[in-house]
C-alpha cells in the first residue's frame, strides 16, 4: 500500500504544509494589523466555496473569486476614511456569512457539507488537496521573499513608502490578494471560519518571543507546523473534530506564549529584557 | 550653481481641484536652506507632499531639480514625522536606514558590502554608529528622528524635505540634526523643513517661507519673520515680547 493512501498520512501532510503556510503569511497579518480584514476574507470566503460547489465547479476557484472581490473592495475603501472601511468590512464580513448560510439553505441535505467548509475536514483531504497546499507554499513563500523589501517599507511607513515612490495601494492589493490565497487554500484542513486562528494565532505568539523579523517568521511557521500536528494528535487520540482542535492548540500556543513570554522578561535583567518589549 | 533645487512659480496646491495653499512663489538654490513656518493647518505639510509630487498643483508651475515632482522623487530624500510610524514594528534601526538604498539594490538583489558600509556610516554621521542593531522601537524619540534622516542621507539625495524634524526631540539630538542639516548644505543638498519653531528657523535658514493658506512672506529670517508679517499669519496669537522678537500663544 502506497504510504499516501493512509488518510491519517495525508492528514499528517495537510498539516504540516497548511501551518507552515498560515504562519508565514500569519506574520503579514499581524504586524499591519490585518486580524479584522483577515476575518472579514475568511467570511467572504465560504459564501463564495458554498456557491462553488452549488455550481460544481473547483471550490477553490469559488472561494478565490469571492475574497478578490471582497479583498479589492476593502482595498478601495481604505483608501477613503478609516472609520467608515472599519465599518464596511464588519458589515461584509456579516453579510458573507449570512450569503453562503441562505445558499446551504437552497439546497435540501447540504448540511453535512457545510460542517466541512465552516470547520474542515482534514481527514478527508485528497492527494489532489496536498498537491494544491504544496504549491501555494511555495508561490506564497516566492511572493512574500520576492517582495520583502518594498512590503517592508510599506509596512513600517506608508507614508515614507510613498514619498519613496513606492505604489502604496498596489501593494497592499499584492499584500491582500496573498492573504486571500492562504485562506482559501487551509479551508480543507480547518475550514473558513477556524483559518483566521491558524493565521493569526501563531504570529501573534511568535511577535511575543522576539523583535527580530526573521526570528518572528521562523517561530510562526514552527507554532503554526505545531498547531496543526498537535491539532491533529489530540483528534486521532481524542475523537475531537481535528479543525476545532487544530484551532484550539493556535489558541493554546497564544495564550502560553503570551504568559511565558511575560515570564521570561520579568525574570531576566532589564538590560536584555528591553530589546524584546518595544516601548 | 545653474539648476535651482526647487522653483516654484504662481503655484496653488490641494486636494480635489479645492486649493490648500495659494500664490507660492519661490526659489531655492542649491545648498539652501529653506524654513517652512506656519501655524498647524497652513498647508506646510501639503506643500511638502507637493514637492514630492504626491499632492496636485492645481495652478502655476513647480519645478524640482529640474524636473516635474513626481520625476524627480528618485532623487528627493524625506523624512517624516516619528510619530506617524509603528514603534511596535519589528525592525532595527540599521534596517530602517538600509531602505534608503532599496532604490539602488533592487527589489530581491543581496545588500552589497558598499550598501552596508553606508548605512554604518549614515548612523556614524548622525551620532548611532553602536545603536544599528537595536530595535527601532526602543529609541528615544529624537533618535528615531535620527534614524529617519540617515535613512534619506544613503539614498544622497539633491533636495532633502524634512517635517517638523524637533518635534519631540531632545537637545542632543536637536543639536546632531542641526549639524547633520550643515554638513549637507554645505556639500550642496538643497533642504527645506517645515517648522513651529521661529528660534529653529532663526538659527538654521537661510530663507524663510511663512504660511497660512497662502504666502505671507518670504525671505531671510530677519526680513520674513517680523512682528508685523507674522500676526499677518498667525492673526492674533502672535505677540511682541520686544528686541524685535516675537512669541506665538497658541489659541
Amino acid at each position: 500500500m502506497n504510504w499516501w493512501d493512509d488518510a491519517l498520512h495525508r492528514a499528517t501532510a495537510e498539516v504540516v504544509l497548511v501551518g507552515a503556510l498560515a504562519g508565514l503569511v500569519g506574520v503579514q497579518v499581524v504586524l499591519r494589523r490585518l486580524s479584522f480584514f483577515t476575518m472579514a476574507l475568511t467570511h467572504a470566503t465560504f459564501p463564495g466555496v458554498v456557491a462553488a460547489s452549488i455550481i460544481g465547479v473547483n471550490i477553490y476557484l469559488g472561494g478565490v473569486v469571492a475574497g478578490a472581490i471582497i479583498a479589492l473592495g476593502v482595498a478601495a475603501l481604505s483608501r477613503r476614511s478609516g472609520q467608515n472601511a472599519a465599518a464596511a468590512t464588519g458589515v461584509m464580513l456579516s453579510g458573507g456569512f449570512a450569503l453562503g448560510a441562505g445558499l446551504v439553505a437552497t439546497q435540501s441535505g447540504f448540511s453535512r457539507d457545510l460542517s466541512s467548509f465552516l470547520v474542515g475536514s482534514v481527514l478527508t483531504v485528497s492527494p489532489q488537496d496536498l498537491v494544491i497546499t504544496a504549491v501555494a507554499l511555495v508561490v506564497v513563500a516566492a511572493i512574500l521573499l520576492a517582495c520583502a523589501r518594498p512590503l517592508l517599507y510599506t509596512g513600517f511607513d506608508q507614508g515614507g513608502a510613498r514619498a519613496a515612490g513606492y505604489a502604496t495601494g498596489a501593494w497592499d492589493v499584492v499584500l491582500l490578494l496573498t492573504i486571500e490565497v492562504v485562506v482559501v487554500t487551509v479551508v480543507p484542513a480547518v475550514g473558513t471560519i477556524l483559518a483566521l486562528a491558524l493565521i493569526v494565532a501563531p504570529a501573534a505568539a511568535a511577535r511575543q518571543w522576539s523583535t527580530r523579523l526573521g526570528v518572528i517568521t521562523a517561530l510562526a511557521v514552527t507554532f503554526g507546523i505545531l498547531s496543526g500536528l498537535g491539532g491533529l494528535y489530540a483528534s486521532s487520540h481524542g475523537n475531537v473534530a481535528a479543525g476545532a482542535s487544530i484551532t484550539l492548540t493556535a489558541t493554546a500556543i497564544l495564550a502560553l506564549s503570551t504568559v511565558l513570554s511575560r515570564a521570561v522578561r520579568t525574570r531576566v535583567p532589564a538590560s536584555l529584557g528591553s530589546s524584546a518589549v518595544p516601548a | 550653481m545653474g539648476e535651482a533645487a526647487l522653483r516654484y512659480a504662481g503655484v496653488s496646491v490641494g486636494y480635489h481641484g479645492t486649493p490648500v495653499l495659494r500664490e507660492v512663489e519661490l526659489t531655492l538654490a542649491g545648498g539652501q536652506r529653506l524654513a517652512l513656518v506656519g501655524p498647524n493647518g497652513a498647508g506646510k505639510s501639503t506643500l511638502i507632499k507637493s514637492i514630492l509630487g504626491l499632492v496636485p498643483v492645481l495652478a502655476g508651475t513647480a519645478t524640482v531639480l529640474g524636473g516635474t515632482p513626481a520625476g524627480a522623487r528618485h532623487r528627493t530624500g524625506y523624512v517624516p514625522q516619528t510619530d506617524s510610524l509603528d514603534a511596535d514594528f519589528p525592525i532595527t534601526a540599521a534596517q530602517v536606514v538600509m531602505m534608503g538604498r532599496y532604490r539602488r539594490i533592487g527589489w530581491w538583489r543581496p545588500t552589497r558590502a558598499v550598501d552596508r558600509r553606508a548605512v554604518r556610516e549614515a548612523l556614524d554621521r548622525v551620532g548611532l554608529a553602536d545603536r544599528g542593531g537595536s530595535h527601532f522601537g526602543i529609541l528615544s524619540g529624537g533618535q528615531r528622528q535620527r534614524v529617519l534622516l540617515a535613512r534619506a542621507i544613503v539614498a544622497e539625495p539633491g533636495l532633502l524635505l524634512l517635517d517638523e524634524p524637533f518635534n519631540g526631540v531632545d537637545a542632543v539630538s536637536q543639536d546632531a540634526i542641526v549639524r547633520v542639516l550643515r554638513e549637507l548644505s554645505a556639500a550642496g543638498t538643497a533642504l527645506v523643513l517645515s517648522t513651529h519653531d521661529l528660534t529653529v528657523a532663526r538659527e538654521l535658514a537661510d530663507l524663510v517661507c511663512l504660511l497660512n493658506g497662502r504666502q505671507w512672506a518670504l525671505g531671510p529670517p530677519a526680513e520674513a519673520l517680523t512682528g508685523e508679517s507674522l500676526r499677518r499669519a498667525y492673526g492674533g496669537h502672535a505677540i511682541d515680547v520686544g528686541d524685535g522678537r516675537t512669541v506665538l500663544v497658541e489659541p
